[in-house]
């Protein structure tokens, strides 16, 4: 009786609990922050929050920071993705042949993803020291000219694309190598009696094959990157001036040094909007290049 | 032909282990730096020619609780991963199976979220509750994180899997929830390993979630790292000995979990 | 999965072992005896506090001697520490949802005063204070220290350390140069560009260039220019004074200083100084540990420490209080909170915190000999001189202070780059007078 019962609703059965329990815990959060960029709130227990319906949207759409952190976000998600991607790809592909030492190489590969953020920061602020560091004495060893790094406002982005891509290249390369373990193994056979070559299955088999993944991968790291907190902030915590400064840590600027927590929950609206939009973009992108078996 | 094959896999293997080099540089600096005295850390001079102390590991035991600390971090991140799996594999394979989109992208919206926007909510919530500083606060906050996270993959993962093998099993005369159960998860091992370490991962290196909601009691490693930068110093031998401390469990559960994909591939390869 | 329930089950015993332990030692490893009376004299018997800190060690002094005080009272103390921008953060939550933890904290008057005033988080201590007077001999704290925690007339926190800038130089590199210790910020400009020799490692001066974190120390030299930020209500960051001060700190980084300077905070400032790769660091007397300690210094015997040099309108370093002690408005237990904060900004108490190198606020303790030792001989008078002329403040008296440091800082980081600083000064200005009207 209870076993038929669960058969038909087992489409529910089985993910109703995981829905309940996110939207529970976002629930009054999201009503919270919402409710709130409609106010005007300094945290203070004494004056309440006062009611200024959209003017924090307003101002925030006509404060140049804003626009400026926008720009640093995109310049800087975008950049870094793009990278990890190609690069997560690539060495997935190299890890994934037969060779000695490959369980060993596939955990060191972990490392950097493993590394609490909050001290990587710290590290990488020390290695790009411009005196003291060690990468500009690298540099100035093989004779080129040192730089200014995260102390530069042109270099300090592209400086923290590689702290990102350093760290998280790794977690696209393990979701693609996992993928890689669910390719079924008629087409490069078809393939190898046609006598296609390494670059041919490699280009018309594997990455097609793999592309819902790689969509995955790069979805989740998206999602992930356009919000970057720990690195930005335990290296540079948006500067030279706000040369790094990302909406994300504008608004944690705004909620936790300027008390206006009425306009950092604006910010975390549009912010939240805007992520949704282009992760919605990217699930219609994956569910039209599923590749029929 | 031979000579050919044998100069592309030097060039792979080299290329490899390049790689790795490159990706393993600043945690090998972090380690030799755990090794070095503050004088010698900030001098590039001293990168190799050095003589190594233990007593930055030394301090970080004795004055620093970090066992204490380190064992709330495992029972947090554990916890929560138990749980993400526990909740997010049924769902998962419901959404993979049944196409169903909306709700894949709800989950995602817990994602999506920026933390900030948690911190004083959840505090409000939980103090009420009386659950700040418990381990059940941090777990749930955790989940919201880790939860996303293995739904996606394994979505992924699911979706990938030909359907004849359930279709056979359902052939036989099983249930839905027993070709789940049966038939789906014991091949889903390199799933499941992938989803969980990067939950643990996640939940590991939690920093904001934690100051807010964990007290004395369930205080977690990334906290502790803090300890080492006071107002008037900066211990860098320390914060580095304690950095390659927090890093060391992590990696030996991945390194565990590699153990346990390299055996589920074969097991799946029998399979398939 | 079956691994992971293993591994969690070979806990266990762990999990045990050191929940067994883990109630001795919370960081009471002194070995202080607690003197034993009992009874009558533990007027606060059960009673629980938190106190939250920062990462300080005046705080670890304190942590060492607290047994001694939980003996006397009865109380517990449980301290938790974070470094300062989450200290702030958790109090920041915790404190609007006017929760009653902590009931007692570690506070910075002159960055977040304000708004925690504002906000009605404090406990205004001045009917404590009366009470007490006599006891806790409240004659002895600088006056300067207690304006800093006094706002609208009300006592909002009681101060415990204090900060004054000071000019940190290599004595080898000025006897190198037969120069003497510069008294003018002219005679400075001369001496650093003598011993400004990039090419052989050292630069002549080296400072705090990240946007925020400047603004402090950038507040000397507009001080001794004739300058400040602010006339009561009014914005001053672009007056002649205070450009000529913005002007010259900018400038020396520019010219003299090490690259990358934008990025630093004191960690990276001192770092540069303690290599030896500079030759004058103006900054906190607080940071002085990290530049005589061999461990961390590669030019520890040569540093020298003295007083911050005269501009045109004399020497005008700031002489702060940097931290204080607070006590939650909403807190349950604000007798036993108050008995803590007496104990704590004690005469016996500030004489051992300063002498593990924390400057206090007690005049007695400062011209007690007993008191300085803990300090270099040198640094003991350069304290006591900028004490005598310093300002009281050495960040904008505003309520969003962190708003405005960013847009004061921001010109600065202009003249480190070598533009216009007077329009940026002018642009700054607008900006800062528009804050303190949206504050009135």
């Amino acid at each position: 009786m209870l076993a038929s019962w669960m058969e038909k609703r087992f489409k529910w059965i089985v993910t109703l609990p995981a829905l309940l329990f996110v939207l529970v815990m976002m629930a009054f959060p999201i009503a919270y922050t919402l409710r709130l960029s409609f106010f005007e709130w300094s945290m203070s227990a004494a004056s309440p929050p006062k009611w200024v319906g959209l003017d924090n949207y307003i101002a925030l759409f006509k404060d140049g920071r804003f626009w400026h952190a926008l720009g640093a976000t995109a310049y800087f998600s975008f950049g870094a993705l793009a990278a990890e991607t190609v690069l997560g790809v690539a060495i997935a592909l190299l890890l994934h042949r037969e060779f000695r030492g490959r369980g060993l190489a596939k955990t060191i590969f972990l490392l950097p993803m493993v590394a609490t953020p909050v001290a990587m920061g710290l590290v990488w602020v020390l290695i790009y020291e411009p005196t003291n560091g060690i990468f500009n004495a690298l540099l100035q060893a093989i004779g080129l000219k040192p730089l200014h790094w995260l102390g530069s406002i042109g270099q300090v982005i592209p400086s923290l694309m590689v702290i990102d891509i350093w760290q998280w290249t790794p977690m696209i390369c393990l979701i693609v190598m996992a993928g890689l373990t669910t390719l079924p193994q008629e087409p490069y056979e078809s393939a190898d009696v046609d006598g296609a070559s390494r670059l041919q299955k490699l280009w018309y088999i594997t990455l097609p094959l793999l592309r819902p993944t790689i969509l995955t991968a790069v979805m989740l790291r998206l999602i992930d990157v356009i919000k970057t907190f720990d690195i930005i902030y335990a290296t540079t915590q948006g500067g030279p001036g706000t040369a790094s400064e990302t909406l994300n840590i504008y608004g944690y600027v705004l909620a936790f040094q300027y008390f206006k927590l009425g306009l950092a929950s604006s910010l975390l609206v549009v912010f939240f909007l805007l992520v949704m939009g282009l992760t919605l973009a990217l699930i219609v992108v994956r569910r039209n290049t599923e590749v029929s078996s | 032909m031979k000579k050919r094959n044998a100069f592309a896999r030097l060039l792979s293997n080299t290329a490899t282990w390049l790689v790795l080099f490159v990706f393993s540089f600043p945690f090998i600096w972090m380690v030799m730096a755990s090794f070095k005295t503050q004088v010698q850390i900030q001098s590039p001079g001293n990168f190799f020619w050095f003589r190594p102390t233990g007593r930055n590991y030394a301090e970080v035991f004795n004055q620093y609780h970090f066992f204490k600390y380190m064992i709330n971090s495992f029972i947090v991140a554990i916890g929560s991963t138990l749980a993400s799996l526990l909740l997010g594999l049924p769902a998962a394979y419901g959404i993979a199976r049944y196409r169903l989109n909306g709700l894949g992208l709800t989950i995602l919206a817990a994602r999506i979220i920026p933390g900030i926007s948690f911190l004083i909510p959840w505090f409000i919530i939980f103090n009420s509750l009386g659950l700040v500083d418990t381990y059940t606060a941090l777990i749930l906050s955790h989940m919201l994180v880790g939860l996303p996270f293995v739904i996606w993959i394994m979505i992924s993962y699911f979706e990938a899997l030909p359907h004849e093998i359930e279709e056979a099993g359902a052939i036989d005369g099983c249930g839905k929830m027993k070709v789940f159960l049966r038939i789906v998860l014991p091949i889903s091992g390199p799933g499941v390993m992938t989803a969980s370490l990067m939950s643990i991962i996640f939940s590991w290196n939690n920093f904001m979630f934690s100051i807010i909601l964990a007290g004395e009691k369930t205080k977690t490693l990334p906290i502790a790292i803090f300890n080492f930068l006071s107002y008037s110093e900066v211990n860098w031998g320390g914060l580095m000995a304690a950095a390659c401390i927090i890093t060391l469990p992590v990696l030996v559960i991945a390194l565990a979990a590699q153990k346990f994909i390299i055996n589920g591939l074969a097991a799946g390869a029998v399979k398939g | 999965m079956k691994r992971i329930k293993n591994r969690l089950g070979a806990c266990l015993p762990a999990l045990l072992a050191v929940a067994l332990t883990a109630g001795c030692g919370s960081g009471g490893g002194s070995g202080a005896s607690p003197s034993s009376s009992e009874g009558a004299a533990q007027p606060f018997k059960g009673k629980k506090i938190t106190f939250y800190v920062a990462n300080h060690p005046w705080a670890e002094t304190i942590k060492e001697l607290l047994p001694e005080f939980e003996a006397q009272t009865g109380m517990k103390v449980e301290i938790q520490g974070f470094a300062e921008d989450q200290l702030s953060q958790k109090l920041s939550v915790q404190l609007t949802t006017r929760a009653s933890d902590p009931d007692v904290f570690m506070t910075r008057p002159l960055q977040e005063g304000r708004q925690f005033y504002k906000n009605g988080w404090y406990e205004p201590l001045d009917g404590y204070v009366e009470k007490d007077k006599a006891e806790i001999d409240f004659e002895d704290f600088s006056k300067s220290a207690l304006d800093t925690t006094t706002v609208d007339g009300k006592l909002l926190s009681i101060p415990i350390i204090s900060e004054q800038e000071v000019l940190y130089y290599r004595k080898d590199l000025l006897e190198k140069a037969n120069l003497q210790v510069p008294k003018t910020l002219d005679e400075l400009e001369a001496a650093i560009q003598k011993v400004h020799d990039p090419d052989n490692g050292v630069y002549g001066f080296v400072a705090r260039g990240q946007t925020a974190v400047l603004v402090t120390q950038v507040s000397s030299f507009v001080f001794s220019e004739g300058g400040d930020f602010m006339q009561g209500d009014k914005a001053t960051v672009n007056t002649p004074e205070a450009v000529k001060g913005f002007s010259r700190y900018g400038r020396w980084l520019k010219d003299y200083g090490p690259p990358g300077v934008l990025n630093f905070s004191w960690p990276q400032a001192m770092g540069v100084f303690a290599q030896g790769k500079a030759a004058f660091y103006t900054d906190a007397s607080a940071i002085y540990k990290n530049a005589v300690d061999p461990e961390k210094s590669t030019v520890a015997e040569n540093v020298g420490f003295a007083s911050f040099p005269a501009g045109s309108a004399g020497a005008k370093p700031y002489s702060i209080t940097s931290w204080a002690l607070g006590m939650n408005a909403q807190s349950d237990n604000k007798d036993a909170v108050w008995a803590f904060i007496k104990w704590a900004t004690g005469k016996e108490v500030m004489l051992k915190t300063q002498q593990g190198g924390n400057p206090g606020v007690r005049n007695s303790v400062w011209n007690d000999p007993e008191g300085v030792k803990g300090f270099p001989a040198e640094l003991v008078e350069v304290i006591r001189e900028s004490s005598k002329v310093g300002v009281g403040h050495d960040r904008p008296l505003v309520v969003n202070v962190g708003e405005a440091r960013d847009i004061i800082g921001e010109i600065v980081i202009q003249a480190i780059l070598g533009e216009d600083v007077q329009a940026a000064a002018d642009k700054a200005n607008q900006a800062f007078q528009a804050l303190i009207d949206g504050e009135k």
